[in-house]
């Protein structure tokens, strides 16, 4: 008897632990990313893995192929740091993971999200420099990055992003000029205040240096 | 203690030897030894003892397990974790301290253990390098040192090891790449470093390793591709490479490893196609080449692995037709080509394989008909067929599956209707036949052995009522029924599943009361009952205290909003809209803390928003269109700071001013308040709406010049039109009169230059723009000042001292001033360099508007052009020979009155 409850068990416990159902790898990097924070007030909870997809999740959108578009995780009180595997969210236009405790770095591989129209990591703790594959994301029409303790300069191949309309990197420790080409003419001071931030780069006036 | 050990194999040695020698002899030998000892002892420990107390003081011994490591023993050999020879001069040959809870560093010390044969410091936490003089223990047949905190190289020092077989550092933080010279140790039979931090290629010497029988690196950064010389391990029977930066193609020369039953190559990015070489790995047990961009035909030898139980093909780019050889797979377990590019029709030859339990062939591109055959797979417990382009009818033999626990064949083409067995014989646990086109009725038994947690039937052609079966079914945790033709009234019975989750019944034609029996699914977090012709909520909804989504949309509910709804304190998304709901909201609205969206739209709600709503932190979307709402837009709804998606208030009674609070909902990227009777002037704060993306103010009976917000400025008219006393932007001139934009300039080109000289004289020399200034008020009575701050327009021919753009103001030019204040292209250098703003930054940064005003150029210029407005006006004076025409201060304040006359 012993053992048979033992063993019933251990397969309810694999079952809970195989994404067994998932179709797609979008439910796993999600659940990839649940493990990750740390969630004290469980707005994770319903992020089950053995469900088909992710759709049914809370604070998760999908469209109608069952594509994750949004992940809604502003003002979660969640906090930890950010892995690899949320560069498979293909569809995602909407990454809201503002006003959180969430650090360590920006994961490069968020330069694979193509068809994120807003990044929002602001307000939280994230380190380390601003990853230069974000100007791969050329539907990004906003980014905000402000009130975190990114450091490091602005990466010059943000200028590419043509779409970008709103980029707030204040409250920040980065470094370096500010660049003043594509989008960058039209953002306001306001965006870059409190950095060690030396300026806008004049061009034509002053030699082209962007360097910390 | 340690003596005793000492002295034991002595003792029996001498007792085998023991004669009739005289006792005298025997005392002699004894004092002869103990003599040895006391002297041995007086001169204190051995060499290798000496060497082991160094290599403990580099390390931490949290819990001294090396307690009995004294420095007054003669020799080690009784010491925790130290085995000596037995013979005559005994020499350390083992040294084992895992498990010990051992940190620190390993001392390259550790070389001078000449003699060890085996050395294991497994499970500690042993930080830096491995020395490199561990390669002058020549004698070393075995070192462990997985799971520590190892980093560094694994050093080339370790192929001078002759004797070595088993090199085992998995679980450690090493870095750099596998030494070549690895592939001197021809007995190595096992080289274990998975979870490392390993990069690099493999070495080509790998293939000079012929006793190596398994080799494990996975979870590292290995590059480059698997050497061709990997042929040459005969005897591997593990090759375990997984969740590389393994690229290239597989060798052939794999299919020369005859011994191989495991080939685990995962999650790297192999390319190529799969060699059909590899059919002759007739030992080959697991083959897991997953999660790679494999391309190209599965080769029918595949068919030739006989011995093979797991075969993971999925997440590849393979195309081409699944052969039929799969059938010889004759052991097979378990088969999964899920998400690759596969076409043709699944093999009747599956059939074959009659031990297989788990069969996903999800994510491809296969055609026809699912094989009657696959009936015969009585093992199977696992079935996944979804997402390809399947036809015909689920067959009809999967009803007698008996093993079957996890049937999906959803986002087929599947036609005809449900085994009607299905369940009677299986313990089914998971059930989706989704967006199919099967008609019919639910089977009756799907749940028959109360197994069932999640049946999602959604977007077929079903018919007729829920089954009892279904409604009863205990286990039940999700049951999705969107998007199908049944009728009836809300299933009751549905409301005796305590464990039920998810009820979604959208899109399907069930009428009537929403029964208050609904009330008892506590668990309920998603209620979806969109899309029908549901009559009457029963208040009995608030029992639901777990309830996150609510959808009631598009139904011919009618009344008041029911109080009850507010104890769903857990609710975050909550849709009424399109009903008949009537009423004024209640400020209870606002206790929903955690709402993220709220639709109330089409109903016919009535009174004032409620302020509450601005308490909604979470919400991210806010419709509230074509309602009877009153009253003025509460400012609060300007605290709603996470609104994003959509702010739609339009089609409504509202009036007012709109309040200036709004300007701070700046992540909203789509704002409508068309269609109300809204008055004043827009907020000046919307310029802080940096998101918007669309806004509608039509129809209102707004007034007053447009905020300069470049989105405004580029809107189709219709976003404003009917409003009558809107002006500027798009719209017509605030000053009532339309003209060209540089009526003045387009004079003559000697004005222009002379006007663009007075400009940058006037940036050269900050005392001009006082002079203006202080012209400017000479001319203009005091009082008329306040005016223009009162944001009146003013008339078009009031004497502004230059000629404006086309309906651009002398308010639009001061509102514009504060707002690019800190933008570049206006930024004086000193205000670029020191980040400080003083009195003349300004008046750089309003020279540079003047500038942008003359020449119609906007203040950031191509390169090629200078780089900024102030380099281009430079350029301009120097090309264009105007230096030397530079007005003296005296000419500029003539100009400037001759100007206005």
């Amino acid at each position: 008897m012993a053992p048979l409850s033992l063993f019933s068990v251990f397969v309810t416990f694999l079952l809970s632990l195989t994404p067994a159902l998932s179709t797609n790898s979008e439910g796993n990097a999600l659940h990839a990313l649940r493990r990750r924070l740390s969630d004290p007030t469980n707005v994770l909870q319903s992020w089950d893995p053995t469900l088909v997809n992710p759709c049914t999740w809370f604070h998760v959108t999908c469209d109608s192929n069952n594509h994750v578009i949004r992940l809604d995780l502003g003002n979660s009180n969640v906090s930890g740091a950010l892995g690899p595997e949320l560069g498979e969210l293909k569809h995602l236009q909407y990454l809201e993971l503002y006003r959180n405790e969430i650090g360590g770095k920006i994961p490069e591989e968020l330069g694979s999200l193509k068809n994120l129209v807003s990044m929002d990591l602001y307000e939280n703790k994230f380190e380390g420099e601003i990853p230069k594959s974000i100007a791969k994301l050329k539907s990004l029409r906003f980014l905000r990055l402000n009130n975190n303790k990114l450091a490091g300069s602005i990466p010059r191949e943000l200028t590419s992003l043509s779409n970008l309309k709103v980029f707030d990197v204040s409250n920040n420790n980065l470094c370096g000029t500010i660049p003043v080409d594509g989008p960058f003419a039209t953002f306001p001071m306001e965006s870059f205040e409190n950095n060690r931030l030396s300026g806008p780069e004049l061009q034509g006036l002053v030699p082209y240096d962007f360097g910390c | 203690m340690a003596l005793g050990v000492l002295i034991k194999p002595r003792a029996i040695k001498m007792s085998r030897n023991f004669n009739s020698r005289s006792i005298l002899a025997l005392s002699f030998v004894l004092f002869v030894f103990v003599t040895t000892l006391l002297v041995c002892t007086s001169e204190g420990l051995n060499l290798e003892g000496q060497y082991l107390l160094e290599l403990k003081n580099s390390l931490r011994d949290e819990f001294h397990f090396l307690g009995n490591w004294n420095l007054n023993d003669q020799t080690p050999c009784g010491w925790i974790g130290v085995n000596c020879t037995f013979d005559n001069d005994p020499v350390v040959w083992s040294l084992d301290l895992s498990s010990m809870n051992l940190s620190g560093i390993l001392s390259p010390t550790i070389g001078r253990l000449v003699h060890l044969k085996k050395l294991d410091l497994g499970y500690n936490s042993f930080t830096g390098d491995i020395p490199r003089e561990i390669g002058n223990c020549s004698s070393l047949e075995y070192i462990y040192l997985n799971n520590n905190q190892f980093d560094g190289q694994i050093p080339a020092e370790l192929g001078k090891l002759s004797y070595l077989r088993s090199l085992n550092v998995c679980n450690n933080k090493i870095s750099g790449s596998i030494p070549e010279e690895l592939g001197n140790l021809s007995l190595l039979a096992e080289f274990v470093a998975y979870t490392n931090n390993l990069t690099g290629p493999l070495p080509r010497s790998i293939g000079n390793l012929k006793s190596l029988t398994r080799f494990r690196a996975g979870q590292n950064a290995i590059s480059g591709s698997i050497p061709a010389e990997i042929s040459g391990c005969e005897n591997l029977e593990l090759l375990g490479l997984a969740q590389n930066d393994i690229g290239g193609e597989i060798p052939k020369g794999i299919g020369m490893l005859g011994k191989l039953t495991d080939l685990i190559l995962w999650a790297n990015q192999l390319s190529g196609s799969i060699p059909k070489e590899l059919g002759n790995c007739t030992s080959l047990d697991t083959l897991a080449l997953y999660e790679n961009v494999l391309v190209g035909y599965i080769p029918k030898e595949i068919g030739n692995l006989k011995a093979l139980r797991k075969l993971y093909l999925y997440r590849n780019e393979l195309n081409g037709t699944i052969p039929r050889e799969i059938g010889n797979l004759s052991l097979a377990s378990e088969i999964d080509f899920s998400e690759n590019y596969m076409t043709g029709e699944i093999p009747s030859e599956f059939s074959k394989i009659t031990g297989l339990h788990l069969l996903y062939l999800f994510g491809n591109q296969l055609t026809g008909v699912i094989p009657n055959e696959i009936s015969h797979l009585r093992n199977l417990t696992k079935l996944d067929l979804s997402i390809n382009n399947l036809t015909g009818p689920i067959p009809f033999g999967f009803q007698y599956l008996a093993k079957m626990i996890q049937l999906q064949l959803f986002r087929n083409f599947l036609t005809g209707s449900i085994p009607q067995g299905l369940g009677l014989y299986s313990q089914l646990w998971v059930v989706d036949f989704s967006d199919n086109q099967l008609t019919g009725t639910i089977p009756p038994h799907l749940c028959r052995h109360s197994n069932l947690i999640l049946l999602n039937l959604e977007s077929n052609n079903l018919y007729g009522n829920i089954p009892p079966g279904v409604m009863n079914c205990q286990s039940l945790v999700q049951l999705r029924l969107v998007g199908n033709r049944f009728t009836g009234s809300f299933p009751s019975e549905l409301c005796k599943l305590v464990n039920l989750s998810a009820l979604e019944l959208d899109q399907n034609s069930f009428s009537g009361p929403v029964p208050p029996s609904v009330g008892n699914c506590q668990k309920l977090q998603r209620l979806h009952i969109a899309d029908n012709y549901f009559t009457e909520l029963p208040k009995e909804i608030g029992n639901l205290s777990q309830l996150v989504t609510f959808n009631i949309s598009s139904n011919l509910l009618s009344g008041q909003i029911l109080p009850e709804i507010f104890n769903c304190k857990m609710l975050q998304r909550l849709d009424l809209s399109q009903n008949r709901f009537v009423g004024a909201l209640p400020n209870e609205l606002g206790t929903l803390s955690q709402l993220e969206l709220l639709r109330l739209s089409e109903n016919k709600f009535s009174g004032n928003i409620p302020s509450a709503l601005g308490n909604l932190s979470h919400l991210t979307e806010l419709q509230m269109g074509g309602n009877q709402f009153s009253g003025e837009i509460p400012p609060e709804l300007g605290s709603l700071s996470s609104l994003q998606i959509a702010l739609n208030l339009s089609n409504n009674d509202l009036t007012g001013r709109i309040p200036p609070e709004l300007g701070n909902l700046y992540l909203l990227e789509y704002l409508f308040l068309n269609n109300n009777q809204l008055s004043g002037e827009i907020p000046s704060t919307f310029e802080n709406l940096s998101s918007l993306l669309v806004c509608n103010l039509s129809y209102n009976n707004l007034s007053g010049p447009l905020p300069y917000i470049p989105l405004f400025q580029n809107m189709a008219i219709s976003s404003f039109i009917g409003n009558k006393g809107l002006c500027g932007g798009p719209l017509s001139d605030c000053s009532g009169k339309s003209s060209s934009p540089f009526p003045y300039l387009k004079r003559n080109n000697a004005s222009r230059s002379k006007i663009i000289t007075i400009i940058a004289a006037a940036i050269g020399g900050i005392s001009l723009i006082l002079i203006v200034i202080i012209l400017y008020f000479m001319r203009r009575p005091a009082e008329t000042v306040p005016s223009l701050q009162d944001n009146e327009i003013p008339s078009s021919d009031s004497d502004i001292y230059f000629p404006p753009k086309e309906g651009f103001t002398f308010q639009d030019l001061s509102k514009s001033m504060s707002a690019v204040a800190g933008s570049y292209g206006y930024i004086a250098p000193e205000y670029a360099y020191t980040m400080k703003v003083t009195e003349k930054c300004d008046i750089y940064s309003y020279g540079v508007v003047l500038l942008e005003l003359l020449t119609g150029k906007t203040p950031v210029q191509p390169l090629d052009e200078g780089g900024d407005l102030v380099t281009w006006v430079r350029n301009y004076i120097r090309d264009h020979s105007l230096t030397s025409e530079r007005p003296s201060m005296r000419e500029v304040v003539l100009m400037l009155i001759e100007s206005n006359e």
